[in-house]
C-alpha cells in the first residue's frame, strides 16, 4: 500500500523549480501562439464579412436597379393605357351624344331598336374604359378619395332601383335592407361606395340564376364619429371554388377562362373594389360554397354627420322649364367639333341663342362686347386653354365692373385635385365628359339660377 | 505594461545579483502581485518603478545607468527570442526604423489593449539617423540602451547624441544616431 506523507517539505528542489520554469514559459509561448492564431482568424472573418457585406451590396444594388426598371415599365404601361383609354374615350363621347341625339328624332322602331344597341354597346364600352382608368389610376397611386356629405340611405334607395330592373329580368328576388344605424348622413366618397356596391351587386345577379341577392348594410359606430360601413351582398348563385376565392381579387382573374366567354366582363371590377375599400381602410372579405352561393362583405371607415345637410339639387323637370324660360345667351368653348355637335343636339329642344368659341383666346374675344347668360369651357384647347382663358375673363369683368357669369368646366378630368384647380381659377362648377344630357340640364339650370 | 518587461527586469538582476538577492527585493517591495509576474501578463507601470528603484539601491547603480543596462539586456533577450525581425536586415538603422512599423505591429497582433511609446524615425543624411521617442512612462535611459544595443548588434560603432524634450506627463527624447566615419 502506497502511504502518503502527512508532512509537507517546506522546500522545492532546484530541478523542480527549473521544471515549473519552463513550463510557465512554454506556457507563456503556447499563449502568445494561440493569440497570434487568433488575430489571423479573426483578420480573415473580417475580410470575409467585408467581402460578404461587398457582395449585398451589389446584389441590392442589382434589385434596385431591376426594380426601378420593372416600376417604370409599369409606370410607362399605366400612363399608356389611361392615354388610350381617353383616346377611346372622346370619339365614344362622340358615337354616344349622337346615338341618344338621334333616339330624339322621328325614327321607325327598327331605327330605335338600332340605336338604343348603339348606346347601349357604347355605354357597356364607357364602362370598361372606366375600370381601366381606374385600375391604371390606382396602380399609379392617384386614385383619390373624397369625403363629402351625403344620405346613406338614399344612397341604397337608388341603388337598389338600379339594380331591381336587372333582377327582375332574371327573375331572382333582390332585397336591399338598410339597418337603423346606417341610416344617417356619413361623410365619404358616394362615388366610389356606389361604385363597390355596385360591382358586388351586379357580379351577384350576373352569377345567380334562380333564388335571390340580398344587401345587408350596417354602420358600426366605434367612438364618437368613427364609423364602419359594412355592406354584405349575399346571392344564392354558382360559388365559387375554394381555391380560386384567394385569387379572384386580383386583376384581370376571373373563376375560370369559360366565365368571360359565359358572363363577359373584363375582370377588373372585384379587384378596383378592393383596392377602392382598402384606400378607405377596409377590405373586401368572401366568403363562398360552391354551388350553395356567396357573401361578399366589403367594409370602409366613414365618418357620421351629425346633422342632415339639404342637397341642393334641381329636378330635371325644373330644371328643363329654368331653360325654357328665355332665350339665353350660352357661350360654348369647345375645339372639338364632335363635342359641339353633340352640345348643340343635348339642347335642341331648346330656343337657345349658342355662340362657338373653337379655344380660350376666341371665348375671351367673345365675352368682350356679348355679357352670355353662361359659358361652357373646356379645358385643354389649343392657344389658350380653359383654365387660363377663365382667368381673363375673370380678371377682365372684374375691372370693368360687370357682373360675373357662370362658368362650367367641361372635361374628362375629373379628379378632386384638378376640379378643385378649376374652381380656384374661378370656374362656378364642373361637368364630366361623357356629358349625359340630364345632368346638363340640371348644372345649366343651377348656373343659371344661381345669380338670382 | 506588459510581464514580459518584469520577467526580464527580474532575470537581468539575478544574472547581476543571484537568486537570493533578488528574492530578498521582492520580499521588501510593496507589489500587487508578490512579485510574481508572467510574461504574457498586464501590470502597472508603477511597480516596475519602484523595482528599478529597489535595483539601484542593492545595486548601488544610479537609475539612469540601470535602466541603459537594462535596455541593452532587453535588446539581447529580443534578438535571441524573436530572430523572424532580423531577417533581411543589414544594418543598425533599418532595424530602429522598423520598431515603429514592424515590431510594434506584431504586438499589438497579440496585444491589441497595448499602450506603445512611438518611435519616429528620419534620416538626416546617410551616416545619421533621428528617432524620436515619445511615452507616457520615464524609460529614456532605456530606450537609449536599447539603441546602443542595436548599433553594437550590427558591429557598427556610432555616436549618440540625446536632447530631452520631456514635459510633464510626457517623456520625449529626440536622439541622434551619427555612424562613425
Amino acid at each position: 500500500m502506497l502511504q502518503t506523507s502527512t508532512e509537507e517539505n517546506p522546500y522545492v528542489s532546484r530541478r523542480r523549480y527549473n521544471r515549473e520554469r519552463l513550463a510557465r514559459e512554454e506556457a507563456e509561448q503556447l499563449l502568445d501562439g494561440k493569440s497570434r492564431e487568433l488575430w489571423d482568424v479573426n483578420q480573415k472573418l473580417i475580410q470575409q464579412a467585408d467581402g460578404l457585406e461587398k457582395v449585398v451590396q451589389e446584389r441590392t444594388a442589382d434589385l434596385e436597379k431591376a426594380r426601378e426598371i420593372a416600376e417604370a415599365a409599369s409606370h410607362a404601361k399605366s400612363v399608356f393605357l389611361a392615354s388610350m383609354s381617353h383616346e377611346i374615350r372622346t370619339p365614344l363621347n362622340g358615337v354616344l351624344g349622337m346615338a341618344e341625339a338621334l333616339t330624339d328624332t322621328q325614327l321607325s322602331d327598327e331605327q330605335t331598336s338600332m340605336a338604343a344597341t348603339i348606346v347601349d354597346s357604347g355605354q357597356l364600352l364607357l364602362a370598361v374604359l372606366n375600370d381601366i382608368l381606374d385600375l391604371s389610376k390606382i396602380e399609379a397611386g392617384q386614385l383619390e378619395i373624397e369625403t363629402v356629405p351625403f344620405d346613406l340611405n338614399a344612397l341604397f334607395v337608388a341603388t337598389q332601383q338600379l339594380y331591381s330592373f336587372k333582377a327582375i329580368e332574371k327573375d331572382i328576388a333582390f332585397h336591399v335592407n338598410v339597418n337603423d344605424t346606417a341610416k344617417c348622413w356619413i361623410k365619404s366618397d358616394p362615388v366610389r361606395l356606389r361604385q363597390v356596391v355596385g360591382n358586388l351587386i351586379s357580379n351577384a345577379i350576373k352569377f345567380t340564376s334562380k333564388g335571390s341577392v340580398t344587401v345587408d348594410v350596417r354602420l358600426h359606430t366605434k367612438n364618437g364619429q368613427d364609423a364602419d360601413i359594412i355592406v354584405e351582398v349575399r346571392d344564392t348563385g354558382l360559388g365559387i371554388p375554394a381555391n380560386k376565392i384567394s385569387a379572384l381579387c386580383q386583376p384581370f382573374v376571373q373563376v375560370d377562362a369559360s366565365i368571360a366567354r359565359k358572363h363577359g366582363g373584363t375582370g377588373l371590377g372585384l379587384s378596383i373594389s378592393k383596392q377602392i375599400c382598402a384606400l378607405m381602410d377596409g377590405d373586401i372579405h368572401i366568403e363562398s360554397t360552391e354551388g350553395v352561393g356567396s357573401c361578399f362583405t366589403a367594409t370602409m371607415k366613414v365618418t357620421v354627420e351629425d346633422e342632415a345637410q339639404n342637397e341642393v339639387k334641381i329636378d330635371i323637370g325644373d330644371a328643363i322649364a329654368i331653360i325654357s324660360k328665355k332665350k339665353w345667351r350660352v357661350l360654348l368653348a369647345e375645339d372639338n367639333r364632335t363635342n359641339q355637335l353633340v352640345f348643340k343636339k343635348f339642347l335642341k329642344q331648346f330656343d337657345l341663342d349658342i355662340t362657338v368659341a373653337a379655344n380660350g383666346q376666341e371665348a375671351i374675344d367673345a365675352t368682350q362686347d356679348i355679357e352670355f347668360d353662361v359659358i361652357f369651357m373646356d379645358i385643354n384647347m389649343p392657344i389658350v386653354d380653359g383654365v387660363t382663358a377663365t382667368e381673363n375673363i375673370r380678371k377682365r369683368d372684374h375691372a370693368m365692373g360687370r357682373k360675373s357669369i357662370p362658368i362650367l368646366a367641361l372635361t374628362a378630368n375629373t379628379m378632386v385635385h384638378q376640379v378643385a384647380g378649376y374652381i380656384e381659377a374661378g370656374m362656378d362648377n364642373h361637368l364630366a365628359k361623357p356629358v349625359k344630357k340630364n345632368m346638363l340640364f340640371q348644372v345649366m339650370a343651377d348656373a343659371l339660377t344661381s345669380g338670382n | 505594461m506588459k510581464g514580459v518587461v518584469f520577467v526580464e527586469l527580474l532575470n537581468m538582476a539575478e544574472s547581476i545579483a543571484g537568486e537570493d538577492a533578488v528574492d530578498a527585493i521582492l520580499d521588501e517591495c510593496p507589489l500587487e502581485t508578490n512579485g510574481a509576474f508572467t510574461s504574457v501578463g498586464n501590470y502597472p507601470c508603477s511597480e516596475l518603478m519602484i523595482l528599478v528603484q529597489a535595483f539601484s539601491e542593492k545595486l548601488n547603480a544610479p537609475v539612469s545607468e540601470l535602466q541603459n543596462k537594462f535596455g541593452r539586456w532587453m535588446f539581447m533577450r529580443f534578438a535571441e527570442g524573436y530572430p523572424a525581425f532580423f531577417v533581411g536586415k543589414n544594418d543598425a538603422f533599418t532595424m530602429l526604423e522598423s520598431i515603429e512599423n514592424e515590431v510594434h505591429v506584431e504586438v499589438r497582433k497579440l496585444y491589441p489593449e497595448v499602450e506603445l511609446p512611438t518611435f519616429a524615425t528620419e534620416r538626416i543624411d546617410e551616416k545619421t539617423l533621428r528617432m524620436v521617442y515619445c511615452s507616457e512612462r520615464p524609460l529614456i535611459d532605456f530606450c537609449q540602451g536599447m539603441i546602443e544595443a542595436c548599433v553594437e548588434h550590427f558591429k557598427e560603432p556610432a555616436d549618440i547624441d540625446k536632447i530631452d524634450h520631456s514635459s510633464s506627463g510626457e517623456f520625449k527624447a529626440d536622439f541622434k544616431i551619427s555612424m562613425a566615419a
